[in-house]
């Protein structure tokens, strides 16, 4: 059989709030091309076969974040997921787990998006620099100190990669956690107190059990659980710290 | 209109991969730590009974389910090791002269220094002293 000629069965998650009680799977014959990623597929499925099937995506350039989905049981962005890894099938496609689900691949991203902006994931300032001073300098070696988790693009594929968010409600997760890091290591940024009280508490940092998988699945090496290492290990300094009864040169916060 | 599916919670995710199952065992091997600390205080505490009651106490080791439960215990504790060697890049980062150090560099450092620690060690047994 030539490439031209080759299918592939899709197992595709549906569920519809109006209607269905239950979700269920429906397979479907797709062509099978080389070049072809899962969302080239479910496109495919979606102009030539059932226009009511639902997803998320924008780029197909693993940028925008939006695609992401459990394909065969494994959190993917599926702008960059080729057919060709899963051969000879079926390929399963499923929501991101550990969201409520909208509807077929469309999580509600409404917990995320509100512990995102409870952490402040912008630069704070105590007080403004004026513009004739210019902009704040860094230096590369200031950059790198943050830059990889400045990396992340939301695709919360961490997420589903992580048994804690699964099981925990209150927990703020990888992606939000690392963007915290982010800002707390940045130089121009004084925020740090702010985000602590949050950052620092049981549903913060301290409900991570460094299983890991959320650096080994993001697609943008952003690796959180690093980010959230970290700060445990900030945390923990700054609790000993506070116990001893001055404060040691360059240790204040 | 049912609205919404809610989010599903599963207490299979230990079993969704190697990944997860390796994640329990790591935390599994601190049990298996503790356990090795009793065995050793046991020891300790049958030198302060006298040379015989130590003696009774090495025979006693000799069983094959000690020599099993001390292998498990090995096992154990080098994937606590190697786990924790890996671990530790992550959560610390370590500059020198301006430059992060290769998280690589640090596992190899952490490797040389246990090598080197087995090596006294082994070295204090095989000395007639
Ligand atoms: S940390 Fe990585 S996996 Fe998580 S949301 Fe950001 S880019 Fe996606
Ligand atoms: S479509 Fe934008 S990341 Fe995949």
């Amino acid at each position: 059989m030539t490439t031209e000629t080759m299918t592939v069965t899709l197992e595709v998650f549906r569920y519809h709030p109006d209607t269905d009680s239950e979700p269920s799977y429906q397979s479907y014959e797709v062509p099978y091309r080389e070049e072809w990623v899962v969302l080239d597929a479910l496109n495919w499925l979606k102009d030539e076969v059932d226009g009511t099937l639902s997803y998320r995506w924008s780029c197909r350039m693993g940028v925008c974040g939006s695609c992401g989905m459990m394909v065969n049981g494994y959190p993917r962005l599926t702008c960059n997921a080729f057919l060709r890894e899963f051969m000879p099938g079926p390929i399963r496609v499923e929501p991101l787990r550990g969201f409520p689900v909208e509807r077929d691949m469309v999580t509600v991203l409404d917990d995320f998006m509100e512990k995102l902006t409870d952490v402040k994931p912008y630069i704070i300032r105590e007080e403004e620099q004026s513009l004739d001073d210019g902009e704040y300098l860094q230096s590369p070696s200031q950059l790198a100190d943050f830059k990889q988790f400045s990396m992340c693009i939301n695709c919360t594929l961490c997420y589903a990669a992580c048994p804690v968010y699964e099981h925990e409600d209150e927990f703020l997760g990888p992606a939000v956690l690392a963007l915290a890091q982010r800002y707390n290591l940045d130089s121009r940024d004084q925020g740090n107190e702010q985000r602590q009280q949050l950052i620092w508490a049981d549903e913060g940092i301290w409900d991570c059990t460094f299983v890991g998988e959320c650096s080994a699945v993001c697609p943008k090496d952003v690796d959180p659980a690093a980010a959230i290492q970290q700060a445990k290990v900030e945390a923990t300094n700054n609790f000993f710290i506070s116990l001893l009864p001055f404060t040691p040169p360059g240790m204040g916060r | 209109m049912p609205g919404p599916l809610p989010r599903a919670k599963s207490n299979a995710w230990w079993n969704r991969g190697w990944p997860y199952r390796v994640f329990l065992l790591r935390e599994l091997s601190a049990v298996a730590v503790a356990v090795y600390i009793v065995l050793l205080l046991l020891l300790v505490s049958q030198v302060r009974e006298g040379r015989g009651a130590f003696n009774d106490h090495l025979d006693l080791l000799e069983n094959p389910l000690f020599w099993i439960i001390h292998a498990v215990i090995l096992g154990f504790a080098q994937l606590h090791t190697s786990t924790w060697f890996r671990a530790v890049p992550k959560s610390m980062r370590v500059k020198l002269g301006g430059r992060a150090v290769p998280p690589e560099a640090m596992i190899f450092g952490m490797y040389a220094l246990w090598v080197g620690a087995s090596l006294v060690v082994l070295a204090a047994f095989l000395v007639e002293w």
